[in-house]
């Protein structure tokens, strides 16, 4: 893992090339992503290239790691590629399957595939697929449950709708080397400044040093200090 | 299975290069002897390996210990069939949890060694004293800071036990949600502070704090800015020349001699070859689960219940300090940003000692934090698609915060770690089986402190507040904190180490992570974990080593009682 080489140079945004999906699979996964992060006034899924992002995912084992400073991807060995050949495989399964499920709804209740259908008869059936209404607007009211939060989100065992929603999400707003965000999108629409290359967080480049007070006095903020004599 | 050549036999052995092992292999190495230090993980380099890529640190396993390679079972209850679950997955490497952590670095209290002194037995939870106390501590946790590297303000909380020294560095800047949680402690009363931090904030010891990114919690630092093992200790050891550092080296057995002593260790090298390496002295430091595993897997003819597990205690007393926390959503239109800090910002030891008027025992260190970065930010209820997930992320990723904590969770003597019966894992051996049910006091005082939570932030003026309790009593491993699978004390029927954390039935086998702990503390383990790895250490070069043997004196009137409020 240590010595791993760099093989794969990063994904190319404008490239047309498709690495796993056949042209329909594309498309209606393409279809799918723009309903989870539509287009609105701001670039949503389908600007941000996020089927290029599954694409690459799905096409073996050499894009899951990116190179430290994003110049292409490194390529796994030893039980960590066995592992990674294993869950890709499985994901693989899980997005046909996802899209045949699509289609075969999408032609019961309307007529037609997933991929032909307008976006409220596309989200009708991702309500079906989901198991559970669109979901509201957040409200002062409407939570059920509380359940706790992982550092980490990892997309073992996910069902085809949650990998969609989870992947899309990494193609909108993950690092362009993958593949997805592209220019960036996804980090402008909600305010994140994020780094220009991966490059730039090595080395310092990168900072979000103003986005901390820059004007404070500890003494201020801690009463307790005034007391002690210290502010 | 092919067989290398056998090393020739070194003074000291050590399994686990993280926390315990490195802070170990540093001391010993120091004071002149032979170390040959396993880790079943890579040893990366960081300015090589580590940058700011959300999707490889947080969603894909690339420090993360992999969940088909290293899987882990879980269940609630004795009956029931455990199920693969990611529980408190430390990422396996050379240097351990200190690569990925977030690097809070707060002092244990000193209640936190005398709990069964202070509060008796409580119902279902086997309360236990430390035996030792925050006075011998407290040496070793001003040598960590210095030598680590930390950040803190000083004289800034009002709770805080003697310190010998001061904090070697100031703390970061406040971020903005911090700021706002100073402001809101201070209209309820309450003494705020900078979360102590595994950091350096000016030029320290040759390391130059220049990583600014935030890309913090949960990835590595490829500036030594932040404090880990891997940067600090590991290459201090080194540069004495003594160690020799073998990663991706399986350990599979520990071995005993005919006298039932540690003769060494059994592992699968890089190559897949099997290697003994005989040692004087083995050190476990794989942390609390990993160590408790192989413990049970040292099956041998002097030790048919696992290696030194004559009590029968390997594996008990298990606890996780699952995180809980409630999210404030902010409506007003200052931003207060999601991405820099996370996770450490302001903080509070207020509500750390036992107050029996809220109806149980024990408290929290809590702490003011960012939600996270843009991919993985989340609150409960967060919609998970559509325009209305656009939204949320537009409308609140830069306007939510979190004030949480990590549960001091009671010792349940059936709480624990076994070896799972059919799962197995990459190597073909069983994996660790984890039994866990909260006690009915962690669930209170997880109810009591979110709440309180969400009263400050009210008092910081979020427009909603979403509490998150300890569901149904499961805990989820989320802090990857783990201790107590075999606890340090007195008594060789009813705990597994002595106070140096060496074990009862085999003298030179020490455990030196957080098993050894007989209660889980209110704190974050890490600084506790290096400062008595350093404290025991210590005891090895200097009398160990030497062949004496030397007791610590119980009872002592220097481990005070801490004050109650």
């Amino acid at each position: 893992m240590a010595d791993w080489p760099v093989v794969h140079p990063p994904a190319d945004p404008d490239t047309g090339e498709r690495l796993f999906f056949d042209d329909h699979e594309w498309d209606t996964i393409e279809a799918a992503t723009a309903r989870v992060i539509p287009t609105d006034h701001d670039p949503g899924a389908r600007e941000a290239g996020a089927v290029r992002f599954i694409d690459r995912y799905l096409s073996g084992i050499g894009y899951v790691y990116a190179a430290a400073d994003g110049s292409g991807f490194l390529r796994m060995s030893g039980k960590l590629a066995d592992a990674w050949r294993a869950r890709i495989e499985d994901l693989r399964e899980t997005y046909r399957q996802g899209v045949r499920d699509l289609d075969a709804i999408a032609r019961e209740r309307f007529g037609a595939d997933f991929v032909s259908l307008g976006d409220p008869e596309q989200d009708a059936v991702l309500e079906q697929v989901s198991g559970r209404p669109r979901p509201a607007p957040v409200g002062l009211t409407g939570e059920d449950g509380n359940p706790t939060i992982q550092v980490y989100a990892f997309d073992d065992g996910l069902s085809f709708f949650d990998a969609l929603v989870a992947h899309t999400r990494q193609g909108f707003y993950g690092d362009p080397v993958y593949g997805g965000n592209r220019d960036r999108v996804g980090w402008r629409v909600i305010g994140f400044p994020g780094p220009e290359s991966l490059k730039d967080t090595i080395d310092g480049t990168y900072s979000v040093r103003e986005y901390y007070v820059q004007d404070y006095d500890w003494g201020r903020l801690i009463p307790h200090l005034r007391g002690v004599g210290r502010a | 299975m092919q067989y290398a050549r056998k090393p020739d036999p070194v003074d000291v052995l050590i399994v686990g290069m993280g926390a315990s092992g490195a802070t170990a292999a540093k001391v010993l190495c120091e004071a002149g002897l032979k170390v040959v230090g396993l880790d079943r993980g890579p040893w990366l380099r960081p300015r090589e390996h580590f940058s700011g890529d959300e999707i490889k640190f947080l969603n894909r396993t690339y420090l993360w210990s992999d969940p088909r390679v290293n899987p882990r079972t879980v269940r609630t209850e004795e009956n029931e069939t455990a199920v693969p679950t990611p529980f408190s997955m430390v990422p396996q490497m050379v240097g351990g949890g200190t690569v990925h952590w977030a690097g809070w670095l707060p002092r244990p209290r000193p209640s936190d060694f005398r709990m069964r002194t202070l509060h008796g037995d409580i119902e279902g939870a086997s309360l236990a004293d430390w035996p030792i106390g925050y006075d011998d501590l407290e040496p070793y946790l001003s040598k960590v800071e210095w030598a680590f590297g930390c950040a803190g303000l000083d004289g800034a909380d009002a709770h805080e036990p003697y310190r010998s020294r001061p904090y070697p560095t100031p703390p970061l800047p406040p971020t903005r949600a911090g700021k706002r949680f100073y402001e809101a402690c201070e209209k309820l009363g309450i003494n705020a502070m900078p979360i102590p931090q595994a950091i350096v904030t000016k030029p320290y010891r040759g390391r130059t704090p220049s990583n600014w990114t935030s890309f913090w919690n949960g990835y590595g630092d490829p500036s030594g800015m932040r404090s880990s093992t891997l940067d600090t200790f590991v290459p201090e050891a080194l540069a004495t020349g003594n160690l020799e550092l073998r990663p991706e080296s399986y350990v599979r057995e520990v071995t005993v001699g005919p006298d039932g002593r540690a003769r060494g260790v059994l592992y699968i090298d890089a190559d897949g070859r099997e290697v003994e390496q005989e040692a004087a002295v083995v050190l476990l430091c794989l942390g609390a689960v990993e160590s408790a595993r192989l413990m049970l897997l040292s099956k041998s003819r002097q030790h048919p219940d696992g290696l030194a597990n004559s009590s029968g205690q390997v594996g008990r007393n298990a606890t996780f300090h699952e995180y809980l926390f409630a999210v404030g959503l902010f409506d007003d239109a200052e931003p207060l940003y999601g991405f820099p800090g996370n996770y450490i910002s302001g903080g509070s030891f207020q509500f750390y000692e036992t107050d029996h008027d809220r109806g149980h025992i024990g408290g929290a260190l809590i702490g003011a934090s960012h939600v996270g970065q843009p991919i993985n930010w989340n609150f409960p209820g967060r919609p998970q698609w559509g325009g209305a997930a656009k939204d949320a992320d537009r409308d609140f990723y830069n306007h939510a915060m979190k004030i949480g904590h990590t549960l001091h969770d009671m010792p349940v003597a059936s709480n624990r770690v076994d070896l799972d019966p059919t799962v197995k894992d990459a190597w073909g051996l069983p994996v660790a089986r984890i039994t866990h049910k909260a006690h009915p006091n962690d669930i209170r005082l997880a109810k009591w402190q979110v709440d309180k939570n969400v009263e400050i932030l009210q008092a910081a003026g979020a427009w909603k507040t979403i509490p998150v309790y300890l569901e149904r009593g499961r805990a989820s491993g989320n802090t990857c904190h783990q201790h107590g699978t075999a606890r340090m004390g007195t008594d060789p029927a009813t705990t597994v180490l002595n106070e140096w954390c060496q074990a009862h039935d085999v003298d030179n086998l020490y455990v030196l992570d957080g098993a050894s702990f007989p209660t889980a503390t209110g704190v974050n383990p890490t600084l506790t974990i290096m400062a008595n790895a350093w404290r025991c250490a210590d005891h090895i070069a200097g009398v160990h080593a030497k062949g004496r043997t030397e007791r610590l004196p119980q009872g002592r009137s220097g481990r005070a009682a801490a004050p109650t409020s």
